[in-house]
C-alpha cells in the first residue's frame, strides 16, 4: 500500500470490514430468499449504506473526515463503472453517492470497497455516521490542531457501538481544527471545535444540538473545555443520555437537538456531566500512546521548499485572465509559503452539481498522484480538494483540471451552488432541485460576473429534511409542492463561515419554477445597486434588510 | 385529448427488491418495468383489490403501494404526481455519462 | 416463547407473577418493576430467587441498593430498533456490578444477537426462526472489536498498545 498522509488500516480495521461484509452478505442471502422481512432488513442494509430512492439503491460510501488516496479515488471509479451507471455525487457530507447500485451487487461492492480500505458503515440508519472534518485539514494556515485525528479516534470509537447502534434518529459528529469552522460544527448533533486555551492547552468545545432538516437549530455548548484525552468518556456519556432519553414517540422529534431544546441546555449539561463523572475515570480514557499513533499517521508529507513566487505563474496571471481569476476563487493560502490548496470545482455551467464520471474521477487521481502527494479532500460543498500544491504547479494543475472539465473559477461564487439530490432521486422530496441549479447556473455562467458579483452562496433542498442546507445558505432556496406544483421559498442571510452561524429568513411567497432565475437575478440586482465597499452579497443584506430585496423579486417575478 | 384526472384510475407500483427497480403490476399479477402494461383499477374498490392482489404477490418487491393516474382518449396512462411521474419515467436532466471527461 | 443461552435451548424456571398475585413464599418468582417497588422487602425476605422485568424506560439506578440480591432482570425492547434496553443493560453489568441472568425479551433478532452479547445479555426470548443456531455463532461473528464493554474482550486500541487487560468498568 503505497504511502498515505492519513490513517493506514491495520489488520484488525482490515478484518472488522471484512467480517461486517460477509455479516451482511449472509444479511442480503437471507432477505432475498424471504427469511429476513423488509423490516427486519431495513436497519441491516442502512447501516451497510444501502438507501432506496425513487429509482434504484443508492449506495453512500463512507470517506471519513472527506481523505481519499489516488489508489481509493481509483477504486471508487472502478466500482461506479463496474456496479453503477458511471458516476457518483459527492455530498456535503462528504460521502460519495452510487445512485444505482443493485441489492444483489451490493455485497461485491463492499467487497470491493474492503479492497482498498474502505466501506459504507453506518453511513445511513439510527447510528452514529461519517465524522466530518474540515476540508482543508493539515494544510490549513489557521490551524490548530489536525481535526482528522479525533475523527478517527471518534470513527473507531462508533463503529459497531454495541449499544448506540439502535439510536433514536441518525447522529451527525463534525470536528474542526480551526476557529474560522469549515465544518459546520455548530448545525450538527455533536460539534467538537479544538481550541488553546490561556495554559496553552489544546482542548474541545463540545457544541450540542445543532442541526438543519425541520426545525434547524444553532447547536448549545455543552463543556467549554475538554481535555482530548477524555473525548470518547464525554462522548459515551452524551450518546447513553441521548440513547435513554431521546424521544421515540415520533420521527420528526427524535434528533438530540430536540432533548435539548425540551429539557433545556442547562439540564442537558447536568445529565450528561454526571453520566460523565462515571464514565471519564474508565476504560475509554485514551492512553497518550493511542493519541499519539494515530496522530502520527497524520503527519503531513515532507513538503520540500518551494518558491511562493514564481515568475512563470506571474506572468501567465497577466496573460490569462481565466487563469488569473482561477488563483482568485479557486485557490487558498496553505500553511507553507510555497503552496497553495486547490479546489476543483465540480461545478461546470450546467452540470447537475458535485457529480463526477468514473473517467473524471480517475482524472483527478492522475493529478493528486503528480501534484498533490496522492491526496484528495472533499469538501462540504460537493467540490474536491488538492490539499498540497506547490505554486509552481498551479498552471499545470489548472490545466489539467480544465481538461476535466473542472477547472471553472466559481468556488465560493454564485454558480458554486450545493443542491441535494432532489425529487430526480430522492423519495423524499417534495420538488427537484438539480434542474434549479443547472439554471441559475447556466444563466450566471460568465466568470467576469461572477467574480463581480462575488462570494455569494446559493444552497437548495428539495425538501424540508435540507439535505442541500439551504437554511445556512446566503441565498437559500427550498422546493415545497402545492397542488402538485414546484414551488419555490427564498431565504436570505444563512451562514455557516468565519465562526459565524446564522439561519436564513424567509423572503416571502414561493415562487414558480421558471421564475426562480429571476428571482436570483433580482436579489443580485438589489446587492449591485446597494453594496458598500468591500460588502458581501450577505454583508449588504445585513445591514440594508430583507425589504429592498423583497420588493425587487416580486415586481419581477 | 381529455384525461382522467378524478384520481379514480390507480395502478398498483414497488420497487423490486434485487435491484430497486420501478415496476408495476400486469394483468398476469406479475410485475413488469412497463407503465403501459399495468393493470389499471377504476374505482377505489377495484384499487383496495389491487393493493392486495400487489401485496399477495409481494415476494420480490418492496412495499407495494397504488399510484393515481390519469388516462387519455388513446388510453395511454400517465401517474398524476410529479413524485410518480418521475419514478416512472427517470431523471429530468442527462446525468454524466460514464466515459465523459466533461459534462456534455 | 422459547427461551436460549448461548449454550442452547433452556426451559424457564421462573414464575411471572402477576402484579395482583400473592407472593408465594418460596420459588423463583419474577415481577414486574411497579410490584417491585411495592413488595421489595416482602420479597427479599422469601426463601426464594426473585427476579424484576423492567420497561425500557424504568430507571435501573433503582435497582442498585439490591443488585446483588437479584437472580434475574429482564430487560425489554419494544421493538428491535428501540435500543434502550442496551444502555439499560450496560448500566446494570458495569456500573451496578450485576452479575445474575440479564434476559432480553420483545423484538429479539439475531441479527442483533453480537451487540446484545457485548452488552452484558446472557439469555433470549425469540420465536424468531433460527435464532438458536445464529445466537451460538453470535459472539465469534466479530473477531475484532472496537469498543471496551463488560465481555472483557480488548479492544482494538488496547491490543495495538500489547496490552491484553481490559478494565471492566466503564
Amino acid at each position: 500500500m503505497p504511502d498515505t498522509h492519513f490513517y493506514r488500516y491495520d489488520d484488525y480495521d482490515r478484518t472488522l470490514v471484512a467480517e461486517r461484509v460477509e455479516q451482511f452478505r449472509d444479511q442480503v442471502r437471507r432477505r432475498l430468499s424471504g427469511e429476513l422481512t423488509e423490516e427486519q432488513f431495513k436497519p441491516l442494509r442502512l447501516t451497510n449504506g444501502l438507501y432506496l430512492q425513487l429509482h434504484a439503491y443508492m449506495l453512500r460510501i463512507a470517506i471519513p473526515y472527506g481523505t481519499l488516496s489516488s489508489r481509493q479515488l481509483r477504486k471508487l471509479a472502478d466500482i461506479a463503472r463496474k456496479y453503477d451507471r458511471g458516476y457518483g455525487h459527492f455530498t456535503t457530507r462528504q460521502n460519495l453517492q452510487l445512485n444505482w447500485i443493485k441489492l444483489e451487487d451490493a455485497p461485491d461492492a463492499l467487497a470491493a470497497l474492503a479492497e482498498v480500505d474502505m466501506h459504507a458503515m453506518q453511513t445511513s440508519g439510527n447510528v452514529i455516521r461519517n465524522v466530518t472534518a474540515d476540508h482543508f485539514a493539515g494544510a490549513a494556515i489557521d490551524e490548530i490542531e489536525d481535526p482528522r485525528i479525533w475523527c478517527e479516534i471518534v470513527r473507531q470509537w462508533s463503529t459497531l457501538h454495541p449499544e448506540f447502534s439502535f439510536l433514536p434518529r441518525k447522529f451527525k459528529i463534525a470536528v474542526t481544527g480551526s476557529p474560522n469552522d469549515r465544518a459546520a460544527v455548530r448545525v450538527h448533533d455533536i460539534g467538537l471545535r479544538l481550541w488553546r486555551n490561556e495554559q496553552g492547552e489544546v482542548g474541545f468545545e463540545v457544541i450540542v444540538g445543532g442541526g438543519l432538516g425541520r426545525t434547524p437549530m444553532i447547536g448549545k455548548t455543552l463543556r467549554e473545555f475538554l481535555p482530548k484525552d477524555e473525548l470518547l468518556a464525554y462522548l459515551e456519556a452524551t450518546l447513553r443520555v441521548y440513547n435513554r432519553y431521546g424521544r421515540r414517540d415520533n420521527l420528526y422529534k427524535a434528533r438530540i437537538k430536540i432533548l435539548v431544546h425540551e429539557i433545556g441546555a442547562e439540564m442537558m449539561r447536568e445529565d450528561v456531566e454526571a453520566e460523565y463523572a462515571e464514565t471519564k475515570d474508565g476504560a475509554l480514557r485514551l492512553p497518550a500512546e493511542t493519541i499519539e499513533a494515530i496522530a502520527r499517521q497524520f503527519a503531513p508529507p515532507a513538503l520540500p521548499h518551494r518558491p511562493a513566487v514564481v515568475g512563470a505563474v506571474e506572468a501567465l496571471k497577466l496573460e490569462d485572465r481565466d487563469f488569473a481569476l482561477w488563483l482568485k476563487s479557486n485557490v487558498s493560502a496553505h500553511r507553507l509559503a510555497g503552496y497553495r490548496i486547490v479546489t476543483a470545482s465540480l461545478k461546470p455551467a450546467g452540470a447537475p452539481p458535485g457529480d463526477a464520471s468514473s473517467v473524471q474521477m480517475e482524472g483527478m487521481a492522475d493529478i493528486a498522484d503528480a501534484y498533490s502527494h496522492g491526496e484528495i479532500r472533499v469538501s462540504h460543498e460537493q467540490n474536491l480538494v488538492f490539499p498540497h500544491v506547490a505554486v509552481e504547479d498551479l498552471p499545470a494543475v489548472w490545466r489539467a483540471l480544465g481538461r476535466l472539465g473542472f477547472a471553472e473559477a466559481n468556488v465560493g461564487k454564485i454558480t458554486d451552488i450545493i443542491a441535494c439530490p432532489g425529487l430526480d432521486y430522492c423519495a423524499l422530496a417534495n420538488a427537484r432541485s438539480i434542474p434549479v441549479a443547472q439554471s441559475i447556473s447556466n444563466h450566471f455562467a460568465g466568470l467576469a460576473r461572477q467574480h463581480d458579483i462575488g462570494d455569494l452562496k446559493i444552497k437548495i433542498s428539495g425538501c424540508i429534511n435540507a439535505c442541500g442546507h439551504h437554511h445556512v445558505g446566503h441565498i437559500g432556496i427550498l422546493g415545497v409542492d402545492k397542488n402538485g406544483v414546484e414551488l419555490y421559498q427564498i431565504s436570505l442571510g444563512g451562514d455557516v463561515d468565519f465562526g459565524k452561524t446564522a439561519l436564513g429568513t424567509i423572503l416571502g411567497p414561493a415562487v414558480a419554477a421558471d421564475k426562480v432565475v429571476e428571482a436570483v437575478d433580482a436579489l443580485v440586482a438589489t446587492y449591485l445597486d446597494a453594496r458598500g465597499e468591500g460588502e458581501r452579497f450577505v454583508d449588504t443584506y445585513r445591514r440594508i434588510g430583507a425589504q429592498p430585496f423583497k420588493d425587487r423579486v416580486y415586481a419581477a417575478v | 385529448m381529455a384525461k382522467n384526472l378524478s384520481g379514480d384510475l390507480t395502478i398498483a407500483s414497488a420497487n423490486r427488491l434485487t435491484d430497486g427497480v420501478v415496476v408495476f403490476l400486469d394483468d398476469a399479477g406479475e410485475w413488469t418495468k412497463r407503465l403501459d402494461r399495468a393493470a389499471i383499477a377504476r374505482d377505489k374498490r377495484a384499487g383496495e383489490i389491487l393493493l392486495e392482489r400487489a401485496r399477495a404477490e409481494g415476494f420480490g418487491v418492496i412495499d407495494p403501494f397504488l399510484v393515481a393516474v390519469s388516462e387519455d382518449d388513446d388510453g395511454v396512462i400517465e401517474p398524476i404526481s410529479l413524485r410518480e411521474k418521475i419514478r416512472a419515467s427517470g431523471l429530468t436532466f442527462d446525468a454524466i455519462a460514464a466515459d465523459a471527461v466533461r459534462y456534455a | 416463547m422459547p427461551l436460549f443461552r448461548e449454550a442452547g435451548i433452556v426451559e424457564d424456571p421462573w414464575q411471572k407473577l402477576g402484579d395482583d398475585a400473592a407472593v408465594p413464599a418460596d420459588g423463583m418468582v419474577l415481577v414486574s418493576f411497579t410490584r417491585w417497588r411495592e413488595a421489595r422487602a416482602a420479597l427479599l425476605a422469601r426463601r426464594g430467587p426473585v427476579g424484576v422485568a423492567l420497561a425500557n424506560t424504568d430507571p435501573v439506578e433503582a435497582l442498585a441498593s439490591d443488585i446483588s440480591r437479584l437472580d434475574l432482570i429482564v430487560l425489554h425492547f419494544p421493538k428491535f430498533s428501540d435500543g434502550r434496553a442496551y444502555s439499560q443493560a450496560r448500566l446494570l453489568r458495569e456500573r451496578l456490578g450485576y452479575q445474575g441472568e440479564l434476559r432480553a425479551t420483545g423484538g429479539v433478532l439475531q441479527d442483533q444477537a453480537p451487540f446484545m452479547l457485548r452488552c452484558g445479555f446472557d439469555a433470549f426470548e425469540s420465536d424468531q426462526k433460527g435464532f438458536g443456531e445464529a445466537l451460538a455463532k453470535a459472539r465469534t461473528l466479530f473477531s475484532v472489536v472496537y469498543q471496551p464493554t463488560e465481555d472483557g474482550r480488548a479492544p482494538a486500541s488496547l491490543l495495538r498498545l500489547g496490552r491484553r487487560n481490559v478494565r471492566t468498568t466503564v
